[in-house]
């Protein structure tokens, strides 16, 4: 629980049986035993979305928690985790209730939690319960927890979602994880989030600022080389993404390439213009999976790099008699930040969609 | 409220990013830098700016004052101030990247020889910080300091920008003026050396989100709009109360008072963005042109007696402790006459709104701290159900909270459960604490920010500023001239009972806060 915030928490002990009908008047119960504990008239049941997560084991369980932990602070919403549970003999259920109230006082406010478990032998019937349990008229964002979209109850969620949400960084090495949210957006008509490429946003922002205004632009179009180097044994997605951002972005075209699971040497070309772009894995220390990104003009060199230990973002521009220094916050990347950050935003699909073409095609893709 | 599309477009990289673009590199000069102002908003929110990623790397501070500082003291001063201050806790490691570009020039703001330092300062940190001659002057000062420094400033050739040919932005504060021949007289003596889309006057209602959220609440929906005029709407009312009293600005309040303080500019402001007519884009001046047809369709006061309340508070008692009247408080004359109340009545003659009274009250050591824009709809045109019931339903109100509780409500007529047809007035909330539960910016980050960026769709701008001392500068006058009587009001009340008269004569009531 984050630390500015009051919360009651209850749920039922006891597995429901999975009646949507019932879980409805249990809900209903807990709101009238929590106005008679003594929260009031100023607790309020609040849903703007319905969150459903897909899962299998306690891995989805600790990521559904931590995301309820802080989503309702901004996204009240109804929480479902659909889990694959095989020590679940049949369907089960269990809901509760989260709330919580800001420093500043005012009312408690309270979202709404549903747990379905069952074998994988009944995903259908694990479907079926959730769509009954949506609360109508608001949107629904599918949360994949580490499961591949072509799993059968995932594909059955995302058949009802308006958006979904899913990492690429858990669904294998680069290129086929980013195959498979191609093949999501082909198949569902909806361009997923990817939180590999949010937990790019701040470095993105930061890349994107050194090249504001009349003279950054000008430099943008002088680009000679692009750095990318994660911390890690093979490439990330993240790191891949950033490349594919920044090729895709700046329309250039591929001339010449070289990939391996650990690095990506590629020229490119605008026009007459070239650039040589250089995507490393370089493991030591602290697993990273973006570390470090270098610009490189005639005229300076910018560049970013990420402190392990202080979680802080070093930005450096250098130029041929000067240079500026400064340290800013690097954005959380736990996934609970980022699909809060994720849900305020309408989305930029087009933008990722063409970072990701752009990613699978530097790696040969 | 910024021109997104173009600006995308000029950045290919900035597309679907959080901001739609980020201040070049410049040098924020902020004069009054030992201040209050500085310490309590300007360098918490420069701070929070920086910590969230929203400066660009040649970002520097120049404080400028008269105290003796080192650039050390300056930092020193700025760290405690910023700890004490900042929305979110100092870290260190950010901190000290950002206090590294932290500098301070001394310099009185009639001394010329300061201002050549100044540039010399500026000069070598355009150079190091790569800032190319970008620089934001900040009036943190007494208002009477504006024209010297303003003066000065061209004096020293600053008003242009660097030798790189960056740019040069005035900001000042309010208020800007005491009356119409002073406010232009001030704009005058800018205007001598800055042009109007350089000087950023800041007003920050207009940075609060929940003022901004006027707009998105009107334009951004599909079904006010179409209710938002004299057809449906019985009158409007933009309440600012404050339960403290003066507290230690008695000496500014004496010269001040509410009119001056409150109502020339955030009320105005408010009403402005209330009743202006939907923009077509956030480009350019397009919020700032409608808010000035607004102004210049409020019909002159021509009755000030009548259309006019002021009052001042008396002891009384706030939340159940006594507290002293307004003449009992330090720096303020025993005799004073200034106003710490005004309630006014005033009407907007345009198509949308002719007919519809726009009611405006403030004041300090009333019961609560609120400030609320609330439109009162017309009543259903057949009441059937007052017959049945024996009492005529509330009409529909719309409440827009701008703090605290920041939110809107609307309220409506509901049955009573039962065999009878009893209607009672419910209402639906929307919170933004709720809704949204992290702690939105504070206004001066927005405005800083805007103003570094160069978009001034949040500032006031001179027309504006005119046509409200058009407006109100008679009002001044008629008071001073005694034609209009101070009312007392006990602290802890509602204000004078007049108050309540200026809008129940007409068949109305002041909103309950």
């Amino acid at each position: 629980m984050a630390p500015d915030v009051a919360s009651i928490e209850r749920l039922a002990e006891e597995p429901l049986a999975v009646d949507p009908g019932a879980i409805e008047d249990e809900f209903n119960r807990i709101w009238r035993d929590t106005a008679a504990e003594g929260y009031d008239s100023s607790s309020v049941r609040l849903r703007v979305l319905n969150l459903v997560a897909v899962g299998r084991g306690d891995e989805a369980v600790a990521a559904f928690d931590a995301a309820m932990e802080v989503l309702p602070q901004r996204h009240p919403c109804r929480g479902i985790l659909a889990l694959i549970d095989e020590s679940t003999p049949r369907l089960a259920s269990s809901i509760g209730a989260r709330c919580w109230r800001s420093p500043a006082g005012g009312r408690h406010v309270c979202s709404e939690e549903v747990h379905l478990r069952a074998p994988a032998a009944q995903h259908q019937e694990l479907a079926s319960a959730v769509l009954a349990l949506l609360v109508p008229d608001l949107v629904v964002a599918a949360w994949l927890i580490g499961v591949a979209p072509d799993d059968e109850l995932a594909a059955d969620v995302l058949d009802a979602a308006d958006r979904v949400f899913l990492d690429s960084a858990r669904l294998g090495d680069p290129p086929s994880a980013l195959q498979a949210i191609a093949a999501v957006a082909r198949k569902h008509e909806v361009e997923p989030t990817d939180f590999a490429w949010g937990r790019t946003a701040g470095w993105r922002e930061l890349v994107a600022q050194f090249f504001d205004g009349d003279d950054g632009l000008a430099q943008l179009r002088r680009i000679e080389t692009v750095e990318i180097t994660c911390a890690t044994p093979r490439l990330t997605s993240e790191a891949m993404l950033v490349a594919g951002w920044l090729v895709s972005r700046l329309g250039l075209s591929l001339a010449d390439l070289s990939c391996a699971p650990d690095r990506v040497e590629a020229t490119l070309y605008e026009r007459t213009r070239g650039v040589t772009l250089h995507v490393r894995a370089a493991p030591g220390g602290p697993p990273l999976p973006l570390q470090h990104v270098r610009i490189t003009t005639p005229e300076a060199t910018r560049s970013l790099e990420l402190h392990a230990e202080s979680g802080h973002l070093h930005v450096r521009e250098r130029w041929a008699d000067g240079e500026a220094r400064r340290t800013v916050q690097a954005t959380p990347e736990d996934d609970a930040s980022v699909l809060n950050r994720s849900l305020d935003a309408l989305g930029e699909p087009d933008v990722y969609a063409e970072a990701r073409r752009a990613a699978l095609a530097l790696l040969g893709g | 409220m910024t021109a997104t599309a173009s600006v995308a477009a000029a950045n290919p990289l900035r597309a679907g990013l959080r901001l739609p673009r980020t201040p070049q590199a410049c040098a924020v000069v902020v004069f009054g830098a030992t201040g209050d102002l500085t310490a309590r908003k300007l360098m918490p929110a420069l701070y929070n700016l920086a910590r969230e990623r929203m400066l660009p790397t040649g970002f520097s501070v120049v404080g400028f004052a008269r105290r003796e500082w080192s650039d050390e003291q300056f930092r020193a001063a700025m760290k405690e101030a910023v700890a004490k201050f900042s929305r979110e806790p100092l870290q260190d490691e950010i901190w000290d990247s950002f206090a590294r570009n932290l500098h301070y020039v001394r310099g009185d703001f009639a001394d010329s020889g300061a201002y050549v330092r100044l540039g010399e300062r500026l000069a070598k940190q355009d150079h190091a910080h790569g800032a190319a001659g970008n620089r934001l002057f900040y009036l943190a000062t007494p208002p009477t300091a504006y024209a010297e420094i303003a003066h000065r400033l061209g004096e020293a050739g600053l008003s242009r920008g660097g030798p790189d040919g960056g740019w040069a932005r005035l900001v000042v504060e309010k208020p800007f003026g005491r009356d119409l021949a002073s406010a232009r007289e001030l704009d005058q003596a800018l205007g001598m050396v800055f042009r109007e889309r350089q000087i950023f006057r800041i007003d920050h209602y207009l940075g609060k989100e929940t003022v901004q959220n006027i707009l998105v609440f009107r334009f951004g929906n599909g079904i006010f709009e179409p209710i938002w005029n004299r057809r449906y709407v019985d009158n409007v009312q933009v309440s600012v109360a404050e339960s403290v009293g003066v507290e230690a600005r008695g000496g500014y309040y004496e010269e001040a008072g509410a009119l001056r303080d409150m109502v020339q500019n955030h009320l105005l402001q408010v009403l402005a963005l209330v009743a202006m007519e939907p923009i077509a884009s956030f480009q350019g001046d397009a919020v700032r042109d409608e808010k000035a047809k607004v102004f210049r369709a409020i019909l002159p006061i021509g009755d000030v007696s009548a259309e006019t309340v002021r009052g001042q508070y008396t002891a009384g008692a706030i939340l159940g402790e006594p507290v002293p009247g307004y003449r009992q408080e330090p720096n303020v004359a025993p005799d004073s006459r200034v106003e710490t109340f005004v309630a006014m009545r005033l009407c907007i003659e345009n198509w949308r709104w002719a007919g519809v009274p726009f009611y405006l009250r403030v004041g300090k050591r009333l019961p609560k701290r609120a400030t609320e824009v609330a439109i009162t709809f017309n009543r259903a045109p057949l009441q059937i159900f007052r017959e049945m019931a024996g009492i005529a339903p509330a009409p529909n109100l719309l409440v827009l909270r701008i703090q605290p509780d920041e939110g809107i409500s609307l309220r409506f007529g509901a049955k009573v459960p039962g065999t009878r047809s009893d209607v009672r007035p419910v209402t639906m909330d929307f919170r933004y604490g709720t809704s949204f539960g992290v702690e939105p910016p504070e206004a001066y980050e927005r405005l800083l920010l805007d103003a570094m960026i160069g978009d001034a769709t949040l500032f006031t701008r001179w027309d504006g500023v005119e046509a409200a001392w058009e407006l109100l500068t008679p009002v001044l006058d008629t008071w001073a001239g005694g034609a209009s009587p101070l009312r007392f009001y006990e602290a802890g009340s509602w204000g004078p009972e007049e108050a309540r008269q200026l809008i129940e004569r007409e068949g109305r009531e002041w909103h309950r806060m």
